[in-house]
């Protein structure tokens, strides 16, 4: 029986290889599984929807994206996955880099913006992280405080000590706000502002979902946050709120790669088209709350009021590509 | 007398020999050679190094401070528990040793939210019932919540000690007049001394290689750890990270190579005839005594105190909010959940008999002299312990690399990589117990005819059943709760139970994270309890269990 299965799989993958045929077809691989390293919210839904889709039987490892792209590079291409799902873009581009990824001209690729994705389709956004204030409003009633509402806001001396934030090395969120700040101020108020942010932080907390946890918690009153679904969530059991900076939204993408040396190269591409259709986009969205990439799709509701043309201004590619040298400076204005 | 060594290896002698030799070479010098050789790839020859220490003064200097602060909390929290377990004439010991067992068992992210949610600047306790605001992220945090984990098995091994020691001496002394603290201080502690250094020896490594404990609440002091963890996973620089790894193997080496100078001039009194066990201790002082008792209750309640947050934590509508009870954590537990459980306990369970097979043979193989260079196999199976997780699983991916998927699918590499990494405490375990075991039964054994194996299933073995059951429950437990170094090796066909637990954190579901905590929790200590009851029969907790902390005298050599 196994024997079988595996004679099957065998030569799909041969099929798959040999390159028959062409179009997003998932037929071509229905029967197959892929292998998906994840780090997305509520995974399970999304890829429950792709196999009833596709036939494709979906198999996912949660991972950090840091500890992927570690897990990868000690892997050198002989990756144990097919797919990269969601997580920081940072260590995606870093990975491309490293002649990790897997090119591929998605026919979907046109339905979406081009700052959305790689210009030589190693990787695609998925879905939009952007960045927003999780304000602990019992902390802040406690304090006399108004829930800050812009970047200059946090600047607040009442808040010395009580904002927290991820490392940017650790975390995709604060990089984004750290390369947005960047681009859009330029290195020297760029920076000149995140030191003034700074001295308002009693440590960046090595972990890229703590902030919002440690405002829920009230041990800070203020954690910079992935704007997704699942961290306004917290708002139904802690005294906590999601606020969107009105002076500008950082933000990234949640991208979706295929893994260089995939085993299943069919099944990966059919994962990747269907994730950027119409009904992919709309399973994701719902599944995890987040601004869909797609044109033409609306925001979903759970994400406070998010407006996309509130959006700061922001290179994906440039920000990739600067990383190592923003977070030396990082490291030698701060430490790790 | 024949000395060490004089009777020529025999063919078992030279197979196991043969096979564990490789085993070591393959499973721990190829790895952590791999993640070694990283550091000098790339960016030119000893580039890392020179980077390291041109700007890392002040990391070195934390680390070791970090390491001195703790293992002297640790060892004097352990002495004092130990020798509240061992001398004490209060009540409540055997609760005491159970807790002690249970405190072993901490599975990751849960213990540290529990720290913080009841010692933290808002912290349930420090906070909400006295008031204060202390801030728990810095120094004393690391020093604390690492002292705190160690000191079970710090106070486990120096009890061991204590529990073998030849009470006629402390008898001897009060006949010839010394008072009680006196007593204690030139006589009873003095015949510790052994599993006092072994217990220094064992938290200063295992502080050294900590990572966990100074990302969650080092705040702004960072370690060599969790730096180059950063360093390998935040900013993706290997080659500086291994060179990190490098210096730590350095220090933790050299606190074990520390450690078997000073053990070798100065051996415990152990009691080798009943006569020396015949006797209960003379009682202490009644303040003493107390003291002893004082210590040890509030360590007890310090460390339940999280214990039963997690335990409450999984019953919480919202953990730290909504303090009403709910269930519906509990309907995370399904098929697939429970499937990590299984592959959890299985993985966990060959991990530990393999390892304490292994660990004992060596053993025998090391200190009866029967390997060729004993000494390099002792230090080599020592190394795994003085680095990360993280990078004894990364070691495993740089030198196994190119698999079929199938071998990853069997989680092979996943037990291969908690045997050898807990290796080291089953040989030491192990060696200490043999070292008070004496050659002479075995000798006449062999003069009556019987083989190695034979040798080692009649005689040794017995006389190991504690050190045996050591290092069940150290590599078991390890396995149960480790996730640093295997969340390189898993699959999605291989999900183990704390990948589960770091999934649903991630997510941010701690009520279900709380669930899958007090699932490891008590599915190890039920697998303890039963390891141990196999082993030593009926006599349950208090003197199977005083036996059992009788052996891991590391290094004895």
């Amino acid at each position: 029986m196994r024997k079988t299965s595996l004679a099957i799989l065998f030569i799909l993958i041969l099929g798959a290889a040999s390159g028959l045929g062409t179009a997003w077809a998932a037929g071509d691989a229905a029967g197959t599984s892929i292998r998906v390293l994840a780090a997305y919210g509520n995974k399970e839904a999304i890829f429950a929807a792709f196999e009833k889709a596709s036939g494709v039987k979906v198999e996912f490892l949660d991972m950090s994206s840091g500890e992927a792209l570690a897990r990868l590079k000690a892997e050198k291409g002989k990756p144990m996955a097919d797919i990269w799902f969601g997580g920081g873009l940072d260590s995606f581009i870093a990975a491309k880099t490293e002649g990790l990824l897997e090119a591929y001209a998605s026919p979907e690729a046109g339905s979406m913006d081009a700052k959305y994705r790689d210009k030589d389709g190693c990787w695609y956004g998925v879905s939009l992280v952007t960045v927003c204030f999780m304000v602990n409003e019992k902390l802040c009633k406690e304090k006399g405080l108004t829930p800050p509402e812009t970047w200059n806001d946090l600047l607040n001396p009442a808040l010395k000590g009580e904002i927290s934030v991820a490392n940017p090395a650790i975390s995709g969120t604060t990089y984004a706000l750290v390369s947005a700040m960047l681009q859009k101020l330029g290195p020297d108020a760029g920076w000149k502002y995140l030191q003034a942010l700074a001295a308002n932080v009693p440590f960046f907390a090595k972990r890229g979902g703590e902030p919002p946890k440690k405002a829920a918690m009230g041990e800070a009153v203020v954690g910079i946050s992935p704007a997704s679904g699942e961290f306004f969530q917290l708002a139904k059991d802690y005294p906590v709120a999601g606020i969107y900076p009105k002076d500008g939204i950082p933000w990234t993408v949640a991208p979706v790669s295929i893994l260089k040396g995939a085993a299943n190269l069919k099944g990966a591409k059919a994962f990747v088209d269907w994730a950027l259709s119409a009904e992919g986009q709309a399973v994701i969205v719902a599944a995890d709350p987040r601004p869909p990439v797609r044109t033409g799709l609306a925001a979903p509701a759970g994400i406070g009021d998010f407006t996309y043309a509130n959006l700061m201004p922001v290179d994906l590619e440039k920000a990739g590509l600067e990383r190592s040298a923003i977070l030396k400076e990082w490291q030698d204005r701060f430490g790790l | 007398v024949t000395p060490h060594g004089a009777r020529r290896a025999d063919a078992f002698e030279r197979g196991a020999g043969l096979i564990l030799g490789a085993a070591v070479l393959v499973f721990i010098l190829w790895p952590v050679a791999a993640v070694l050789l990283e550091s000098v790839r790339g960016q030119g020859g000893l580039g890392a190094y020179a980077g390291l220490f041109s700007g890392s003064g002040r990391l070195i200097a934390n680390t070791l401070l970090v390491c001195v602060l703790t293992t002297f909390l640790a060892v004097g929290f352990g002495l004092s528990l130990a020798l509240f377990l061992t001398r004490s004439g209060c009540r409540g010991k055997r609760f005491v040793f159970a807790s002690l067992l249970l405190t072993m068992i901490s599975p990751p992210f849960v213990t540290s939210l529990a720290y913080i949610m009841l010692f933290g600047r808002r912290g349930l306790l420090t906070h909400h019932l006295l008031g204060l605001s202390l801030n728990p992220y810095g120094l004393h945090g690391i020093v604390l919540m690492e002292a705190a984990g160690l000191s079970s098995l710090a106070a486990l091994i120096i009890a061991g000690s204590l529990a073998g020691a030849d009470r006629r001496l402390e008898h001897a002394a009060r006949d010839l007049g010394a008072g009680g603290f006196t007593r204690l201080v030139s006589v009873t502690i003095p015949q510790a001394g052994p599993g006092i250094l072994a217990a220094a020896v064992v938290c200063a490594i295992r502080s050294l290689s900590d990572f966990g404990t100074p990302l969650i609440i080092g705040g702004r002091f960072p370690v060599l750890a969790s730096e180059s963890y950063l360093t390998a996973i935040g900013l993706g620089d290997l080659p500086r990270a291994s060179a990190m790894n490098a210096l730590l193997l350095v220090f933790s080496l050299a606190a074990f190579v520390v450690y078997r100078r000073s053990v070798s001039g100065r051996l415990g009194v152990t009691a080798r005839d009943k006569g020396g066990l015949a006797w209960p201790p003379p009682p202490l002082p009644r303040a003493l005594d107390l003291a002893l008792a004082a210590v040890a209750w509030l360590f007890i309640a310090f460390q339940l105190a999280q214990y039963a947050c997690i335990l409450w934590g999984a019953f919480a509508a919202a953990w730290g909010a909504d303090f009403s009870l709910t269930l519906k954590n509990f309907a995370a537990l399904d098929e697939s959940r429970l499937g990590s459980f299984g592959r959890s306990l299985a993985y966990s369970g060959l991990a530990a008999l393999a390892a304490s097979l292994m660990g004992l043979i060596l053993a025998y193989l090391i200190e009866r002299r029967r390997l060729p260079a004993p000494g390099f196999f002792d230090l080599a199976a020592a190394l795994p312990l003085a680095i990360p997780g993280t990078f004894f699983g990364l070691g495993y991916v740089l030198a196994f690399n190119g698999l079929p998927r199938a071998v990853l699918d069997s989680g092979a590499l996943i037990v291969a990589n908690c045997t050898f990494r807990q290796l080291p405490l089953s040989i030491r375990a192990g060696a200490a117990a043999l070292a008070a075991v004496g050659e002479d039964v075995e000798k006449s054994a062999r003069d009556l005819g019987a083989t190695t194996p034979r040798v080692l299933r009649t005689v040794i073995l017995p006389l190991l059943k504690s050190a045996f059951l050591v290092s069940l429950v150290n590599t078991f437990t390890a396995t149960m709760t480790t996730i640093g170094s295997i969340i390189f090796l898993v699959t999605p066909r291989t999900k183990v139970a704390t990948v589960e637990l770091f999934e649903a954190i991630k997510a941010g579901d701690i009520g279900i994270g709380a669930v899958l905590a007090g699932l490891i929790v008590i599915l190890t200590l039920a697998a303890n309890l039963a390891f141990s009851g196999l082993l030593l029969g009926r006599r349950g907790l208090t003197a199977g269990g005083l036996e059992l902390a009788h052996v891991p005298a590391p290094g004895r050599a």
